[in-house]
């Protein structure tokens, strides 16, 4: 005797396909989405990005040398400057979260108190680059930051010498919008294909009278939903397998797997089937539960962080965010796959499976499995 | 028309299904009303009525699907009111529901397969598939079948667990004539088969052809119950002489003396017969036109037993 969940899993897969269009809607049209805000977003200016704290103010302006210094680095019109407060005691934090808020490289460039006043006494200045080794513009940056360095100071001196770059390794994960994006792709997916594939599979069950069928046999309600789940948790695999050996093979995105992104899978295929399941019971035509269904997921995507970091939503989006189940399964993706920080991957994770076990056993309570 | 007897041991019951004042309602509508049937191993019952007359409510309550309002029903020897003994019903018997339709994308074989992995023991699949004919179907995918295969693939799902009774909730609506012959062809095979067979039908004809034993059901209630034979005996009326195609014309021809006749069906002349009376008749008709007329003897059917129980025909589509 075969195992009757595993028959209903085979069958949902099978299913699956050989249905076109559930390939299209899985596979297709997520990888069809990442080229296309790849190719949108992804290449941005070729200037390399650098941040600067220029510690050196006097009465809140900065001194003539450091300002002296900033200008020249200007005018070699190889870099965006953005500009970290000068009271910022944490600079290389709020660089870290303010260029994973904008897709910028982590560099940062440190001009120190008294940077003025050590050139005017003819000391030797020192001036600090904080970057990544493994950054791919660290040697051309350096090289560039480098050069300019030494040549104003052969313009303020005479003596190439007298400003010293110190080079400060740091680590960084170099966000590009790519790989924040490729995450939230997985999400999105793993979202409809949950949401749709519980509307539409007891939609039609019912409506062929499969489901009916299916109760006057020993088969029961409980095994008939692990059996929907187990086929979402192989779906949600294939997806993700797919998504990220695509990012990788085009984008060269690098990810991580590890405990959490399986957590996080195993949470989203209960999560997001529970939700349709809740749907399918509170709308019973088949057309309008999915209408409802794409009322719920289309929200979900755009203020879930799907598309764009929900830093960038008005206050009032942002916690409209809170609430919605895929920010946790995205923010927790972004965590595990790419960010590499296991806390925060971690609180997102068990916030997901907490909405993934409400949200089933809601809709296996409400699913009328004998009478309709 | 219900009869006490004590219930055997579940299981071992020669009554397959035994119900006994058995009522649904839904709010103020009584769906089925004080009903009392049996069903005895081997036979093929035929639970006959017009839409909405209360079949599927009744055979879904006989499936564990619906729970009675009131009243008692036994399959197999179990109560099906009791939770436990409601997983040895499920076990046992094998159900075709109304407007069933099996996973499209999978092949006949394989959603044999499906459903018969619900239960611990399941047919051949290859058997079951030469049972209905369907044999070069078998690798081909349910969707893409037509509507008398579809039936025929819903049919052998049905016998799947080699069930001790199938129900077969209206197993032919909708099919052209010639595909509602090729399931009666399976179910008179699982009649010879020795199978006991529930099946609920609007078809008048249907019911004659297949059933050892009919009830009929109008309204929520069993209006009349026993072997097609029993009821047009009792119900039919009298035999019927045609003579097609005579038209009012025929009518002015007809010699004196004969019972009263009518003219149905654009032109056809029908003359209640009374015993013994067709000789004459026939000797009478000799003398007139008519006699180059097709004319044929009509026994009366079930749908004459059902007009003169209701004064109404049940129409094609089963209203
Ligand atoms: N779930 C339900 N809720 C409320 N009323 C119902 C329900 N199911 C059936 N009914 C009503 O009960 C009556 C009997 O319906 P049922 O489906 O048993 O008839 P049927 O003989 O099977 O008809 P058909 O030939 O159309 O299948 C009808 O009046 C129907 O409207
Ligand atoms: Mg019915």
């Amino acid at each position: 005797m075969r195992s009757r969940i595993y028959t209903i899993i085979s069958g949902h897969f099978k299913s699956w396909y050989r249905s076109k269009s559930s390939i299209f809607w899985t596979i297709a049209f997520p990888l069809l989405l990442i080229v296309l805000f790849g190719a949108i977003f992804g290449s941005g200016s070729t200037k390399f990005d650098l941040y600067l704290q220029n510690q050196d103010l006097s009465a809140n302006t900065p001194t003539y040398f450091s300002q002296g210094y900033i200008t020249v680095l200007n005018n070699t019109g190889a870099f965006n400057l953005h500009v970290v407060p000068a009271e910022q005691p944490d600079p290389l934090t709020y660089v870290k979260n303010d260029a994973q808020l904008h897709n910028r490289g982590q560099r940062l460039l440190v001009i120190p108190l008294g940077f003025n006043a050590t050139v005017m006494s003819g000391k030797n200045a020192t001036i600090q680059l904080y970057m990544d080794q493994s950054d791919q513009a660290s040697a051309s940056l350096a090289g560039i930051v480098h050069s300019v360095t030494v040549s104003y100071a052969a313009a303020i001196a005479k003596a190439p010498n007298h400003l010293i770059l110190q080079q400060v390794g740091i680590v960084t994960k170099n966000i590009r919008y790519i790989d924040f994006f490729i995450p939230g792709v997985i999400g999105m997916t793993l979202l409809t294909t949950g949401v749709f594939g519980a509307v539409n599979t007891n939609g039609s069950y019912r409506e062929l009278k499969i489901i009916k069928k299916l109760a006057t046999t020993p088969l029961s309600k409980i095994e008939w939903i692990l059996g929907m789940v187990g086929y979402q948790m192989i779906l949600a695999t294939i997806s993700l397998v797919v998504i990220l050996f695509f990012g990788y093979a085009i984008f060269g995105v690098t990810a991580t797997i590890d405990i959490y992104t399986v957590g996080l899978v195993v949470a989203a295929s209960l999560l997001f089937p529970g939700i349709g399941m809740v749907l399918a019971n509170f709308v019973k035509e088949a057309e309008s539960a999915d209408a409802a269904a794409n009322a719920i997921t289309f929200p979900m995507m755009f203020l879930g962080g799907t598309f764009w970091p929900r830093e960038t939503l008005p206050d009032i989006m942002k916690i409209i965010a809170n609430f919605m189940p895929l920010t946790y399964v995205n923010d927790g993706l972004r965590y595990a796959l790419i960010y590499a920080e296991p806390a925060q991957a971690l609180t997102n994770t068990l916030i997901a499976l907490g909405l993934a076990s409400f949200f089933i056993v809601l809709g296996s309570v409400l699913m009328n499995w004998k009478e309709e | 028309m219900s009869d006490n007897l004590p219930a055997s041991l579940p299981g071992q019951s020669d009554r397959v299904v035994q119900v006994d004042k058995l009522s649904k309602k839904y709010g103020d509508n009584v769906a089925v009303n004080d009903i009392s049937f049996n069903l005895t191993k081997g036979e093929v019952f035929a639970f006959l009525g017009p839409n909405g007359a209360g079949k599927t409510t009744t055979v879904e309550i006989l499936e564990c699907l619906r729970n009675p309002t009131g009243g008692r029903a036994r399959v197999l020897g179990y109560d099906v009111s009791k939770r436990s003994d409601q997983a040895q019903i499920r076990k046992r018997i094998g159900v075709l529901p109304q407007d069933f339709n099996a996973i499209d994308r999978l092949t006949v074989r394989e959603n044999i397969n499906y459903f018969g992995a619900m239960f611990k023991h399941q047919l051949d699949a290859d058997k079951l598939i030469e049972l209905v004919d369907l044999k070069d179907k078998r690798d081909e995918q349910f969707k893409k079948l037509s509507g008398g295969l579809k039936q025929r693939v819903g049919l052998a799902v049905s016998l799947v667990n080699d069930p001790d009774v199938v129900f077969l909730d209206e197993p032919t609506t909708g099919l052209d004539p010639r595909a509602r012959r090729d399931v009666w062809g399976v179910i008179e095979r699982l009649k010879s088969q020795g199978k006991t067979v529930f099946l609920t039908t609007h078809y008048m004809d249907e019911a004659e052809y297949l059933a050892d034993i009919v009830s009929i059901i109008d309204h929520g209630q069993i209006i009349a119950s026993g072997t097609p034979d029993q009821l047009i005996d009792t119900h039919g009326g009298k035999k019927t002489l045609i003579i097609r195609d005579a038209g009012e014309e025929g009518l002015k021809q007809l010699p004196q003396g004969l019972p009263k006749a009518e003219l149905r069906n654009a032109g056809d002349i029908a003359i209640p017969l009374h015993n013994g009376e067709l000789t004459n008749i026939l000797m009478s008709l000799a003398q007139t036109p008519l006699h180059d007329k097709e004319i044929e003897v009509r026994r009366p059917t079930l749908d004459d037993v059902f007009l003169n129980l209701t004064g109404r025909r049940v129409s094609e589509e089963g209203n």
